[in-house]
Order: structure tokens, then C-alpha cells, then sequence
């Protein structure tokens, strides 16, 4: 019975293939939107995830994300270092800074100043130089894409690609010297700007004069210490407002869900593909079940039951379900991978291979029933007819 | 006619591609280790601050009573000197020329004391000549009594002469003392830290920014920590308290209180920029240790951390008032 199943599916080619598409469009959709959605979400908070050291990130309470900061009194590190459960605390300073380059155009950077002594919350890869080169005279460490792009000086031949920014470059920095002493990784922020890493008190100098700098309190908890008490303790002594590394990242992207209309814009795209998905990939295989309606009406007349029937039509489901899925996510992870070196924001979770799968289940459960119906109420007289 | 199987594996080997990317796209970002490891407080419960390192005797900015022109500097960076040892000292020409008059001048007078004694001595030689006539017609009491007051005239005049002699004494003796101050000295034991003057350069007097010399005791080090005066009060004199260097957290030292100072100041240390923003006040607590125990500079910072009851703990016993001076 099984095999007439697969070979009644698989014998009408072009239905097949219809079926089949119509469920990958809807799996690849429904994995390849979110996945840039996630891709951008994550980035808002990028930041955070790359400094990874520290536990909890001590900051004004008024702040809402990882972008708007709100500077702190310089003091407030030693209170912070001075509540019990801490094993380091450190500074650090964020900033938005125009660099001025070498043809004369403006460019704004996003500026991070690093403890002095031990340049905590450093670039997580180094691809040239090393994060102790910073201890030298007016150095900075780019990020490449920054210094690939945005930074990059233009090229002699007006025709030509820019020439990337290199170790001993010179940058100005509000009036100020920096010197390119190394280039790092790190994972593109949700503005791409680009990064320059430099010492906290250099960072200092950079900055346009504020009477309060210090952007972040970076906190080690001590071992054993639960850090969620440690927090709790932070805010009660210091009132100030301290996050756990997650917490911080939930506040940034809901603060993004709520303030921007990008979940909205991707919530559509993927109800859409939903939707368009599941009228295709259905009204096929409805279409495929009247077509071989008379098949069915033969095995019923020959006595098979609507549980066998049912079981066949099932398997169909099944099989087109599987297939489209895979394909789909398949061509989703083939255009992440192709996208990898691009700007495109693309991250592929495990979640999203659940999601898609249900979706895919739930147009397939759709249309099968739809199928069903009809092979259950049919009578076998209808082969002797017409 | 497509083989049935191939839409069904192409569908397994892109599932499986995509179980693959969420695997290796998924990998937690590296972590950037730290540089340096950071100084981690050896107490359950302290207060943290940043300390700057001095002399016990603080750092003397060494000045000039008189402004004038630098003629010689008698002292390295670095060197040991006894209280009294010459620094520099300054273009002393004028009052050099000066004494020569001085001096002069006391010639003088004291030959204006050898002239009056002479004048003495002959008043006195006629007065004598005419007492000794003994018949009283041979001389007139007019003469007796001109050679008399003659006498009277020459011992003041020896008076003015001497005072003369003493004027011209302490006009010398007040040249001397411009020459001398005019030589700038160590006013304490202990060592040069800073020659900022230079042979020729123009020294002036009153409070300069960049002192001519600077120099301190460095028998023992000082490290003025600055806590935060929200932590003020949990500051006790009796906590303990621990000092690491920058850069190496393995450099530290057990801090003795040396004494406090008991006016809050602004903060004002930290990078040492004139143009440092003032943000807070802060207590001053100094803290001694022997230079021996650390590779540490005169002007370096410290993570300090003190000993200090929790902030929830039991409520401290006021104790303002007690800071002694160092």
C-alpha cells in the first residue's frame, strides 16, 4: 500500500515538484527571515557578548541600552570595587568619537576605553598586534571591518579600492593623535560603526570634555559568589543599576523590540511566507488527492479501509513535508554560509529549525486534512462513473 | 523521469547542512583574557581606593628666597643630601660688588675711629698743658674752659666714629646675608626627586607649578589613598589594609596608617592633570610602607584596598576629629 502511495505522489511529477516547492519556499522563508531578524537583534547587543569577561555590568540606572550611555562619576568604580563578592571591578569607557581621515572626511567611531593596567574588555580576536601594544604612546587598536571600510583611505587612482587602514597608520581623534597599533576581530554592533580599542585614560583625552566619563563599571563576581545576590547587592549600596551579561542583553534587544518597527516588519515577512506557503503547498495537494481521487475510489471498491487510506495520505504528507523542510532549510543555510563575509546579519539558531519545522508540520497536518475529508466521504461508485 | 530517491537525499543533506551551520554559527565569541590579572582584595569586606605614592615627608617643592640667575646646580636626581647640602645657587655678582663697598666702608670708619682717637688724644694733651700751670694769671678760664669742652667734643666724636664702625659692620653683615640667601639649600634630609632648574635659567620666586627642586624623604614610602566620601565612614583606623601595584597584582605590600587628614578634599590625584575634572570629595588616608617591600616610583598608583565593616553591617562609632598629623 505504501508503495502505491509513493509511486501515485511521485508518479505526477509535476504536482510533486509543486508540493515540494511550495513547502520549501514556506520552510526557507519562515527560517531565512527570522535568522536575519535574530542576526540583527543579536547585534544590538554584540557588544556585550564580545567584552565576555566580565559577570555584571554596573551603569547609571537611567540607561536602557548598550548604546545610550549615561557616564558615571569616576569615584563610583572604587564604591563599586568596594562591595563584598567582588573579585575585580574595572572601567570602562564607550563613546561616540569623530575621527577625522586622511583625505579630510569625518567619520564617527565608536570609541572604547580599557583599564589601564590590566585591558579588560579588549577585542576577542587580535588578527594583528597584540592588545598590550595599547600600553605605547597614542595607540589605538580598529576593528577591521572599520578599518576595511569606513576608515580606509581612498585609493590614489580615483577609480581604485580604498587602502585599508594599517598598523601605523595615524587617525586624528578629536584634534588628537592615535596611532594604529592593532587590528582586531570583533562581531559587527548594530550600527557598524567602526571600533577603536584604547586605554581608558587615553579615552579620557579623546573625549569631548564631560564632567563625568566613566561609561561602564565591568564586575568580576568572586567564586562562589551567586551573582544574581551580587547585583542586588550592587544596586542597594551603590544605586546604581547592575546587570547580569544576559540581562544586559535582554534590556538591549527589548529595548530594540519596543522602540523600532523591526520585529513587526519580520513578524509579516514571516506570516506571509506562512501563509503564501501554505495556500500553495495545500491547494496542490488537494489538487492531487481529486486528481487521483478515482485511485482512491479503486482501492476503496477493492476493499481497503479508510484507515489505510488515511495512512497513505499521511505518508504523502509526511514525505513532502520532510522533503520541502529539508530543502528549505538547507537553501537557508546555504545562503547564510554564502552571506558569512557580508554585512547581512544572519544568525541560524536551533530554535529556528523547531519553528520552521512546526510551521512546516502545520500546513502539511492543513492540507492533508483538507484531503482527508475528501477520500473519507467518497464513495467507491464514483470509479464506475463518468 | 527523476529517480525517486533524489529530491529525499537532497532534502536529508540539507537538513543536515543546516543542523551543521546552527552548530558552527552558534559558537560562543572568544574572550578576550585580561593583559594583566587585577589586583583582588584579600578581605570579605574593605573599602577600595586609589592611592598615589610620596615621600613621608610628602613631596618639598623646593624655592627661592631672591629670583635671580641660576650659577650653578650642585645636586643630581637621585642624590642623597644632609639637611644644609647646597642645591644651587644664584648669580651673586651684584651683592659681591656690593660687599667690596661694604667693606670699604668699614675701612673707612674705623679709620674715622683712629682720626677721632687722635683728636682725643691731642684735646686731652692740651688740657693737661694748661692744668698743669700753676699760677692762675698765666692763663685765662676762657682758655681752661675751650680746651675743656675741646676735650668733650673729641670722646663724642669717637662715639660717632665707633657707632660708624658698627653701622658699616651691619651693612656688610646684611650683604653677607643676600649672598647667603642667594644660596638655596636642602632644608631636610633626603633625596632629590626633581632638578627642574638649570644652569643659566632665571629662578623665580613664590609657588611654581613645577617646583626648581623637588626632594623627600624616602626612608619611608607614603601612599595618600583617596576614599570616596560616601565610604567615609566606613573607613577605621584599626582596619588593615593592603596595597598592589599597577600593572603586576602580584606586587603588594601590607600598608601601615600612618595618619589622616581629617578635611575632605576634591579629588584631585588620579592622572595628576591640572585639567582634571573635580567630580567628588574624597578622604585623604596615608598610609606607610618600606620602599624595600616594592619596585615603586615616588608619584605611581596603587590599588588600595582597606578593611571595612560590611555597608549593611552594625552602625560605626563617630570617631570624627582624630586624624593626627603626620
Amino acid at each position: 500500500m505504501n508503495y502505491i502511495a509513493l509511486k501515485m505522489l511521485m508518479g505526477d511529477r509535476g504536482k510533486y515538484l509543486g508540493i515540494v516547492m511550495g513547502l520549501t519556499f514556506a520552510s526557507l522563508i519562515m527560517t531565512q527571515q527570522p535568522a536575519i531578524f535574530v542576526g540583527l537583534m543579536m547585534r544590538s547587543y554584540s557588544f556585550v557578548t564580545d567584552v565576555g569577561l566580565p559577570d555584571i555590568w554596573v551603569m547609571d540606572p537611567k540607561v536602557q541600552f548598550v548604546d545610550d550611555i549615561k557616564p558615571l562619576q569616576d569615584t563610583k568604580l572604587f564604591r563599586v570595587r568596594g562591595v563584598s563578592g567582588v573579585d575585580w571591578a574595572m572601567p570602562m569607557y564607550k563613546g561616540m568619537i569623530k575621527a577625522r581621515l586622511a583625505d579630510g572626511t569625518f567619520q564617527t567611531c565608536n570609541v572604547i576605553g580599557l583599564d589601564d593596567a590590566t585591558l579588560i574588555g579588549g577585542p576577542p580576536v587580535m588578527l594583528e598586534g597584540r592588545l598590550e601594544d595599547l600600553r605605547r604612546a597614542d595607540s589605538v587598536i580598529v576593528d577591521i571591518d572599520g578599518a576595511r571600510d569606513k576608515l580606509a583611505r581612498p585609493s590614489k587612482d580615483p577609480a581604485g579600492k580604498p587602502v585599508p587602514l594599517k598598523v601605523g597608520d595615524t587617525l586624528e581623534l578629536n584634534d588628537r593623535r592615535a596611532v594604529v597599533v592593532g587590528i582586531a576581530k570583533t562581531t559587527r554592533t548594530f550600527q557598524s560603526q567602526p571600533v577603536v580599542y584604547t586605554t581608558y585614560s587615553r579615552a579620557t583625552l579623546y573625549a569631548p570634555r564631560e564632567r563625568k566619563l566613566l561609561s561602564f563599571v565591568l564586575v568580576k563576581a568572586r567564586p562562589g559568589q551567586e551573582v544574581h545576590a551580587l547585583t542586588r547587592r550592587i544596586r542597594e549600596t551603590t544605586g546604581l543599576a547592575a546587570y547580569t551579561q544576559a540581562e544586559f542583553e535582554e534590556l538591549t534587544v527589548n529595548y530594540f523590540l519596543k522602540n523600532t518597527g523591526i520585529p513587526i516588519n519580520f513578524g509579516m515577512s514571516v506570516t506571509l511566507g506562512f501563509i503564501v506557503g501554505a495556500a500553495i503547498a495545500g491547494q496542490t495537494f488537494y489538487n492531487f488527492t481529486l486528481e487521483n481521487i478515482r485511485q482512491f475510489g479503486v482501492l476503496k471498491a477493492m476493499g481497503a479501509g479508510n484507515g489505510t487510506l488515511l495512512g497513505m495520505i499521511l505518508l504523502q504528507a509526511t514525505l513532502v513535508g520532510m522533503v520541502g523542510y529539508g530543502l528549505g532549510v538547507g537553501l537557508t543555510s546555504l545562503f547564510g554560509w554564502s552571506m558569512r563575509n557580508t554585512i547581512l546579519a544572519f544568525k541560524f539558531p536551533w530554535q529556528l529549525l523547531v519553528f520552521s519545522g512546526l510551521g512546516v508540520t502545520l500546513i502539511c497536518v492543513f492540507s492533508a486534512l483538507l484531503s482527508i475529508r475528501k477520500v473519507i466521504k467518497l464513495e467507491p461508485a464514483i470509479v464506475f462513473k463518468g | 523521469m527523476l529517480p525517486k530517491a533524489t529530491l529525499p537525499i537532497l532534502a536529508v543533506a540539507g537538513f543536515l547542512f543546516g543542523v551543521y551551520s546552527v552548530v558552527t554559527g552558534n559558537q560562543p565569541p572568544p574572550v578576550a583574557p585580561a593583559v594583566v590579572e587585577p589586583a583582588r582584595p584579600p578581605f570579605a569586606s574593605y573599602i577600595a581606593g586609589a592611592g598615589i605614592v610620596e615621600a613621608r615627608s610628602r613631596n618639598i617643592g623646593i624655592g627661592t628666597p631672591l629670583p635671580g640667575l641660576v650659577k650653578s646646580v650642585e645636586v643630581k636626581v637621585g642624590d642623597r643630601v644632609e639637611a644644609g647640602a647646597v642645591l644651587f645657587r644664584l648669580d651673586d655678582r651684584e651683592p659681591l660688588a656690593e660687599l667690596e663697598i661694604r667693606r670699604a666702608d668699614l675701612l673707612k670708619a674705623q679709620a674715622g675711629v683712629a682720626e677721632a682717637e687722635a683728636s682725643l688724644t691731642d684735646a686731652n694733651t692740651l688740657l693737661a698743658l694748661a692744668d698743669a700751670v700753676a699760677d692762675e694769671r698765666a692763663i685765662s678760664a676762657e682758655d681752661i674752659k675751650r680746651r675743656r669742652n675741646a676735650v668733650l667734643i673729641a670722646k663724642a666724636r669717637l662715639e660717632t666714629a665707633h657707632a660708624q664702625v658698627r653701622q658699616a659692620e651691619a651693612q656688610l653683615a646684611a650683604v653677607q646675608t643676600t649672598l647667603d640667601r642667594m644660596v638655596v639649600r636642602a632644608p631636610i634630609r633626603g633625596e632629590v626627586l626633581q632638578v627642574n632648574v638649570r644652569l643659566g635659567e632665571y629662578a623665580t620666586t613664590g609657588f611654581l607649578s613645577t617646583p626648581l627642586v623637588i626632594m623627600g624623604d624616602m626612608d619611608r614610602l607614603h601612599v595618600r589613598v583617596d576614599i570616596d566620601e560616601n565610604d567615609a565612614w566606613r573607613f577605621r583606623k584599626d582596619g588593615k589594609a593592603y596595597g598592589y601595584l599597577r600593572g603586576n597584582s602580584q606586587l603588594g605590600t601590607e600598608l601601615k596608617l600612618a595618619y589622616v587628614e581629617p578635611y575632605i578634599v576634591p579629588k584631585r590625584s588620579l592622572t595628576g592633570d591640572s585639567t582634571e575634572r573635580v567630580d567628588t570629595r574624597v578622604l585623604q588616608v596615608l598610609y606607610s610602607f618600606d620602599p624595600a617591600a616594592l619596585p615603586v616610583f615616588v608619584g605611581q598608583q596603587m590599588d588600595v584596598f582597606i578593611e571595612a565593616p560590611e555597608y549593611t553591617g552594625s552602625t560605626p562609632n563617630p570617631q570624627p576629629g582624630e586624624g593626627g598629623g603626620g
